[in-house]
C-alpha cells in the first residue's frame, strides 16, 4: 500500500469536488461531504465518463450524463442506468495534507 | 421477386376517429405558455405536495434546462419544438370522478366516444382517465382492493402512499437520465401507480387511458407499478389527441420494479394524432425470476423516439420487449429496445416489426449488453421491417455489448417489400388489392396482435386495414 499526497484540504471546500491524477492511473475524484472528505475513481460505471462535473449533493454524487446517483461514501450505485459500484480509496488527512491510499 | 408498389399522392384516406375535440371553457386551470420556476412552484403548490417534491421539480427544471437536445435521431424534427410555445399544465375539473356520473359532462362524452366505460364493464380490474395533466376518474375493483392492490393516479399516490412513492420513485429512472425526463420531473403530473403485494395475482387487466384535449399542451404522466414478491400484474394504457394544426408534446416517465418471482406485462397502444411529439422514457428492473414484458404499439404521433428497457438485475429474470411500429405520412417512428443482463442465467427476447407506408419512415434502435458474470445468459433479437413503396424507409440501428463469453447472443434483421407474388395470390383468391395488402401486413403484425386483449386486437387489425387502404396504385 503506498500513500499519495495529491491535494490540500483547502482545496476541496465542503460541498465541492476536486479532481486528481495519481500517475497513469484513471483520475480520482475527491468529494467534500460536509468536512469529511472521501474518494472515488472519476469513472461513471455506466458509460466510463468522468464524474467531476455532476452535482455532489450530501453524499451523492449526480453523473452529469445519464444522471446516476453513487454514494461517494460507499461508491455504490443508488440508480440506474448504473449497476455497478465505483471503485472507492482510503482518505488520510494530516496537517492539512489529503493523502490517497492506493 | 418484390417489387416497389406504387403509390398515389395524397393517397392517406384513413379518417382519424379520435380527432375530435371538446370546449375548454370550463377548465378549472390552465397555466400561461413557456416554462418558469414559477410554474414548476405553482403546479406543485396547486397540489400541495411535500417539500421534498417541490425540490424535485426544481432539480428537474435545472438539469431539462442544462442538458442540451439529442444531438442523435430525428433532430430535423426534433428541433421544431418550441419549449416556449406549450402550457405545461392544464387542469380540467376540480375533482377526481369516482363514479362515472361525477365525471363533468364533455370529458364523460370524450371517453364514451373512445368506449372507456364499456370497456371497463367487460374485462379490466380497474379503469383510469386522463384527460389533460390530470386523471378524471378512476376506479378499481372491490375484490382487490381487499387484497391490499393498490392503483391510482400518481398525485393520490404521493398524498396516500408516500412512503411507497419515495421509495422507488426515479430509482429507475433519475431525474436527470436524460432532457425529456428531467422536463418531466419538473412538471409531472398524473399517471398512474400500482403496488401489488407479494403474492396477488391480478388476473384481468388494469387500463390507463390518456387524452390530450388542449392544443399546444405538453402532457407529462408519470407511472410507477411495483410488483412485490410473486405477485403478477397486467397494465394496459391508450393514448389518443384531437386533430389540431399545431403540434403538442406528450413526453412521460414509466417506472417498472418486479421484484423476486414477480410479473409485470405492460402494454401500450399509442394512437396520438399525427401532430404529437411522443418523447417517452420506460425502463423496468427485474430482480431474481422476476419477468418483465413491454407490448409496446406505435401507430401515431408525428415522431415517436421510445426504447422500453429492462435491466435483468436477479439471476433468472426474463425480459421480453414486443413491439410493432406503423409509420405513415409525415411520421417517424423512432422505436426499439434495451435489455441489459446484469446477472447469470438471465434470458431475453426482442421481436420488433416496422411498416413504413405513404413516406414514413421507421428506425429501429436497440441495445443489448451482457455484463461480465452474467454466465449464461441468453437473448435473442428479431426485427424485420417491411417498406411499402418507393417513398418510404426504414433503419435498424442494433448496438451489442457483450462482456461475458459464456452468454449466447442472437440477432436476426430483415428489410423487405411487400412481395408481388403474395399480392398476386391473395388476389387471385378474390381479394382487392388493398384488401389483399392489409392482410399480408396484419399477417406480418399477427405475432403482436395476438398478444393483445381481444377488443385491442380487433381495434388494431381496423387500423392496419384503413392505413393500407390506397396505399397501392
Amino acid at each position: 500500500m503506498a500513500q499519495h499526497l495529491v491535494a490540500r484540504v483547502e482545496d476541496v471546500p465542503p460541498g465541492t469536488t476536486k479532481r486528481v491524477q495519481i500517475a497513469e492511473r484513471p483520475p480520482i475524484l475527491l468529494c467534500n461531504v460536509k468536512g469529511t472528505v472521501y474518494a472515488i475513481e472519476d469513472v461513471c460505471t455506466h458509460d466510463g465518463g468522468a464524474l467531476d462535473q455532476g452535482e455532489l449533493e450530501d453524499c451523492t454524487i449526480m453523473c452529469p450524463r445519464h444522471g446516476a446517483f453513487f454514494d461517494v461514501r460507499t461508491g455504490a450505485a443508488l440508480t440506474l442506468p448504473a449497476v455497478t459500484p465505483v471503485r472507492t480509496f482510503s482518505v488520510h488527512i494530516e496537517n492539512g495534507e489529503i493523502r490517497l491510499e492506493t | 421477386m418484390a417489387i416497389p408498389v406504387p403509390v398515389e399522392p395524397n393517397s392517406l384516406i384513413e379518417e382519424y376517429r379520435h380527432g375530435f375535440h371538446e370546449s375548454e371553457d370550463h377548465y378549472a386551470f390552465k397555466s400561461g405558455k413557456g416554462l418558469t420556476r414559477e410554474i414548476v412552484e405553482r403546479i406543485s403548490a396547486m397540489k400541495s405536495e411535500p417539500a421534498w417534491m417541490t425540490a424535485f421539480r426544481l432539480r428537474g427544471l435545472a438539469l431539462f434546462e442544462k442538458k442540451p437536445m439529442p444531438d442523435w435521431g430525428d433532430t430535423a424534427l426534433l428541433n421544431e419544438i418550441d419549449f416556449a410555445d406549450i402550457h405545461y399544465f392544464v387542469r380540467s375539473t376540480d375533482h377526481q370522478g369516482l363514479s362515472w356520473d361525477d365525471v363533468p359532462p364533455e370529458i364523460k362524452r370524450t371517453f364514451d366516444r373512445l368506449g372507456i366505460p364499456e370497456a371497463e364493464r367487460k374485462f379490466l380490474s380497474g379503469v383510469s382517465a386522463q384527460y389533460e395533466s390530470e386523471v378524471v376518474y378512476h376506479s378499481v375493483r372491490e375484490d382487490l382492493a381487499r387484497e391490499g392492490v393498490i392503483f391510482c393516479d400518481m398525485d393520490t399516490a404521493l398524498r396516500e402512499h408516500p412512503e411507497i412513492v419515495q421509495k422507488y420513485l426515479s430509482t429507475v429512472i433519475p431525474i436527470g437520465d436524460n432532457k425529456f425526463a428531467a422536463l418531466n420531473s419538473a412538471v409531472w403530473s398524473g399517471g398512474s401507480f400500482v403496488y401489488v403485494p407479494p403474492g396477488v395475482e391480478v388476473k384481468t387487466p388494469l387500463q390507463a387511458y390518456f387524452r390530450i384535449n388542449t392544443e399546444n399542451m405538453g402532457q407529462f404522466e408519470r407511472t410507477l407499478i411495483i410488483a412485490d414478491k410473486g405477485s403478477k400484474v397486467h397494465y394496459i394504457e391508450g393514448c389518443t389527441a384531437p386533430k389540431f394544426s399545431t403540434a403538442s408534446l406528450h413526453s412521460a416517465v414509466v417506472e417498472l420494479i418486479a421484484l423476486e418471482g414477480a410479473s409485470i406485462r405492460y402494454t401500450t397502444i399509442q394512437n396520438w394524432y399525427r401532430n404529437i411529439f411522443n418523447l417517452v422514457t420506460k425502463r423496468a428492473v427485474a430482480y431474481k425470476n422476476a419477468t418483465v414484458e413491454w407490448v409496446d404499439g406505435n401507430i401515431g404521433s408525428r415522431l415517436t423516439m421510445k426504447y422500453p428497457a429492462i435491466y435483468l438485475m436477479g439471476e433468472g429474470a426474463r425480459g421480453e420487449i414486443l413491439s410493432m411500429a406503423f409509420a405513415g405520412e409525415g411520421q417517424h417512428q423512432d422505436a426499439g429496445a434495451k435489455v441489459i443482463h446484469v446477472a447469470p442465467h438471465t434470458t431475453s427476447v426482442v421481436t420488433n416489426k416496422a411498416v413504413s407506408a405513404h413516406g414514413g419512415k421507421t428506425t429501429y434502435r436497440g441495445l443489448v449488453e451482457v455484463h461480465a458474470g452474467a454466465i449464461g445468459a441468453k437473448t435473442r433479437v428479431k426485427c424485420d421491417a417491411l417498406i411499402m413503396d418507393a417513398q418510404s424507409s426504414s433503419d435498424t440501428k442494433p448496438t451489442m455489448r457483450v462482456d461475458e463469453q459464456r452468454s449466447t447472443v442472437e440477432h436476426e434483421a430483415s428489410v423487405s417489400k411487400i412481395g408481388e407474388e403474395q399480392l398476386f395470390y391473395a388476389m387471385s383468391r378474390g381479394l382487392s388489392e388493398a384488401d389483399a395488402t392489409a392482410l399480408i401486413v396484419n399477417g406480418f403484425f399477427d405475432f403482436f396482435v395476438k398478444e393483445l386483449p381481444m377488443e385491442y386486437a380487433v381495434e388494431l387489425n381496423r387500423l392496419v386495414k384503413l392505413e393500407m387502404e390506397g396505399s397501392v396504385g
